[in-house]
């Protein structure tokens, strides 16, 4: 073969092929990569979000652009129309259902009004409407602090970065009723960077540590009942810690049964409120939701709370969590069929035996206890002292202590039946001997008649007997709802006007 | 060799342009390496995958998966009973995935191919033998070396690791590697200094 050279002098337009070619293929590469860089910032664009917000952004309605199947989830939390045998996302008059508990609660704001809490959604709605937190106005101050607001929503977040927790809890309740506006959503357990869950409260953190546990620590499957435990858990307001700040705080320092709990607040002699009829020195359960669960067997078993009450579902061919948190009661197949190959029915059967076998002794406590409670009332009239009350007020505390760590736990008795009917037991053990106590000091007080159990059959008359204006405060309350909240909203408009939110597509 | 080049070179009157072309074509030819992350290949870091973005709902299923923490793509999807066929096989899989990119020819639900199959068959049982060839499983099933080269194991373990069906658009809010910007920073600190 000829050399090259050669050949382009013998014919020279062979030179010229041999330099447009090499031209051409350049060319062409060069059109190969142009179309690698494009398939390459494709990647850039396809994993964008659609807003950029800050990173205290409250509004859930902004976060749900970018995540429109949670969101949208998310929102039918505002439904009410599931009712389940004892709870579902129904508003239901507790007192009006069980009027002891008007009687149990005498002296302390839940015997004016207790409704089973409603979904997420209606956070912020439902602590503005409930006779709980008052009807506060110019000069009238409410009777709860700011604490109150810690769980209602994202807006904690923010205002609590701005204030810092101390500054969060001080003052009064209505102090932040314009900042504290959008319900419990995104920003309460999404880091809004990562989406990663976060645990946003410092209460949990606090009390977690308390006990040697770093909550960052945690594994995702963990996180996914933590974020949950921020809220769902018992608690108290530590007005000791700084002066005039209600620091919300969980007493797990001893452990998180409830004798150990108990334990704790006796250490530092703790009382929420004097019993309106029997004087006694009582504890309030909050909602030990978390507490009472970790000592069930669906714990035991790594089950979280996200797993039951937001289940993964699919739509589109795509699979997220259902952020409408529920009673699986209400979603059996994605629930408990994940795990449980049993009939729907046979499944509702086996929740609704334990939830109502519960029921049945719980009730019974219940009847002792506003029996003890009277009885107590009935030997102060006749002229007890102090030292022969003492240990029979303990043991009514502790009684109802036990009652109210069970009522006041969400799913209790379906989440752990075995250590809920335990605590009943020792509950009607207490009332038992407070009874029989209290017997002994009316005898020697000399009244021999046996204390009638009072007729509390309605909410009216049982708020009656303890001297609740029921329709003066609904008044009050109506008022507030005109005149003040209002203000607050429009308040809070005008300040989420300056939020910064970047639209990366157009809208 | 010295021949060969002699017998290449172009008259002298040509030489300078055509050194000038050449050198674009080689420049070209790096510059394409460069930007397709050419040299990531010969890696198994899973990230390699996602330069193509399209692998997304692959990548954060495994991710989510128990495999991720014994073994990546590669593992599985590259076989491994020797040296040359595992270059061959991976060399001959990615120019199909590179063509079928760059034409756009991706189908909207990606399927494993039978080639690709019979590799992940392989794999599962390079890892997990053991289940296979214990007296156990033996003495159960008398159809046992039917079901060895019949049936794949994903028959039955249909979630394994991938779940089971996943539409390019299977997860939108998915946090995957990409492949970043092709500019390098100390460029791109030059350029925004001179704003």
């Amino acid at each position: 073969m000829k050399s090259i050279s050669e050949m382009v002098t013998k014919k020279p337009w062979l030179g010229w092929v041999l330099f447009t070619g090499t031209i051409g293929i350049v060319f062409l590469l060069g059109l190969l990569a142009a179309s690698i860089i494009e398939r390459r910032s494709e990647a850039e664009f396809t994993y964008k979000p659609d807003v950029i917000f800050g990173e205290t952004e409250p509004r859930n309605e902004i976060w749900g652009k970018n995540f429109p199947r949670e969101y949208a989830s998310w929102l039918e939390t505002s439904d009410t129309n599931f009712r389940s045998k004892h709870g579902g996302s129904a508003s239901r008059d507790i007192l009006e259902e069980d009027p002891r508990i008007v009687i149990l609660f005498a002296g302390y704001a839940f015997s004016k009004d207790f409704k089973q809490a409603r979904g997420h959604y209606y956070a912020i709605e439902d602590i503005r409407a409930t006779l709980r937190t008052g009807a506060p106005k110019e000069g009238v101050p409410g009777p709860q602090p700011n604490t109150c607001w810690t769980c209602k929503g994202p807006d904690v977040v923010r205002v609590m970065k701005e204030k810092g927790v101390k500054g969060f809890y001080a003052g009064q309740w209505e102090t932040l009723g314009s900042e504290i506006v959008n319900p419990i959503g995104c920003l309460d357990c999404h880091d809004p960077k990562t989406l990663n869950l976060l645990i946003t409260r410092p209460g949990l953190i606090e009390a977690k540590s308390s006990m040697g546990i770093d909550v960052n620590k945690s594994s995702h499957q963990e996180l996914r009942t933590l974020a949950c435990a921020q809220c769902h858990v018992e608690y108290y307001f530590d007005k000791k810690k700084y002066d005039g700040v209600s620091y919300l705080t969980f007493p797990w320092k001893n452990g998180t049964s409830v004798e150990e709990i108990e334990s704790y607040y006796d250490s530092i002699e703790f009382t929420d409120w004097v019993h309106g009829v029997s004087r006694a020195p009582m504890l309030k359960a909050q909602h030990p939701d978390y507490e009472i669960f970790m000592t069930g067997v669906h714990y035991k078993r790594g089950v979280a709370c996200a797993d039951c009450h937001m289940p993964y579902i699919n739509e589109g061919g795509q699979k997220f969590s259902n952020h409408h948190v529920q009673s699986p009661l209400n979603n059996i197949s994605a629930s408990c069929q994940v795990c449980h190959r049993e009939e729907t029915a046979d499944l509702i059967y086996d929740v609704y035996s334990r939830q109502d076998k519960i029921k049945e002794i719980r009730d019974q406590l219940e009847i002792q206890l506003v029996w003890a409670h009277f009885e107590a009332k009935a030997a102060w009239d006749n002229g007890a002292n102090e030292t022969q009350m003492k240990p029979i007020l303990k043991l009514i505390r502790q009684s109802q202590w036990r009652w109210d760590f069970v009522a006041a736990s969400h799913g209790s008795s379906f989440h752990s039946p075995v250590e809920v009917a335990r605590i009943i037991t020792h509950g009607l053990d207490k009332a038992r001997e407070a009874r029989m106590q209290l017997q002994r000091v009316l005898l020697t007080l000399g009244v021999k008649t046996g204390i009638p159990y009072p007729d509390i059959s309605t909410k009216a008359k049982a708020q009656k007997l303890i001297g609740i204006d029921f329709t003066t405060l609904q008044k009050d309350k109506n008022e507030f709802l005109k005149n003040t909240v209002p203000a607050w909203l429009s308040k809070a408009v005008e300040r989420e006007k300056k939020y910064k939110v970047k639209y990366l597509n157009a809208e | 060799m010295i021949k060969l080049i002699k017998k290449l070179l172009p008259p002298p009157s040509w030489r300078i342009p055509l050194l000038f072309v050449s050198g674009i074509l080689v420049g070209m030819f790096a510059f394409l390496f460069y930007i397709s992350k050419a040299h990531t290949y010969l890696s198994d870091d899973p990230a390699t995958c996602m330069n193509c973005h399209i692998m997304a709902p692959q990548y954060s299923t495994w991710f989510h998966s128990s495999h991720r923490e014994r073994a990546v793509c590669n593992d599985c999807h590259v076989p491994h009973n020797n040296f040359l066929n595992h270059y061959y096989f991976k060399a001959k899989d990615g120019m199909r995935h590179a063509t079928i990119f760059t034409l756009r020819a991706e189908p909207q639900v990606i399927f494993i191919k039978e080639a690709g199959q019979e590799v992940v068959q392989q794999n599962c049982i390079r890892c997990h033998g053991d289940m296979l060839n214990s007296g156990n499983t033996k003495m159960y099933t008398t159809e046992y070396d039917d079901f060895r080269e019949a049936r794949h194991c994903w028959e039955c373990h249909r979630e394994v690791p991938h779940g089971r069906v996943n539409s390019l658009s299977s997860v939108p809010n998915a946090r995957v590697p990409k492949p970043g910007s092709a500019v390098p920073a100390w460029l791109k600190n030059v350029m925004n200094k001179k704003k």
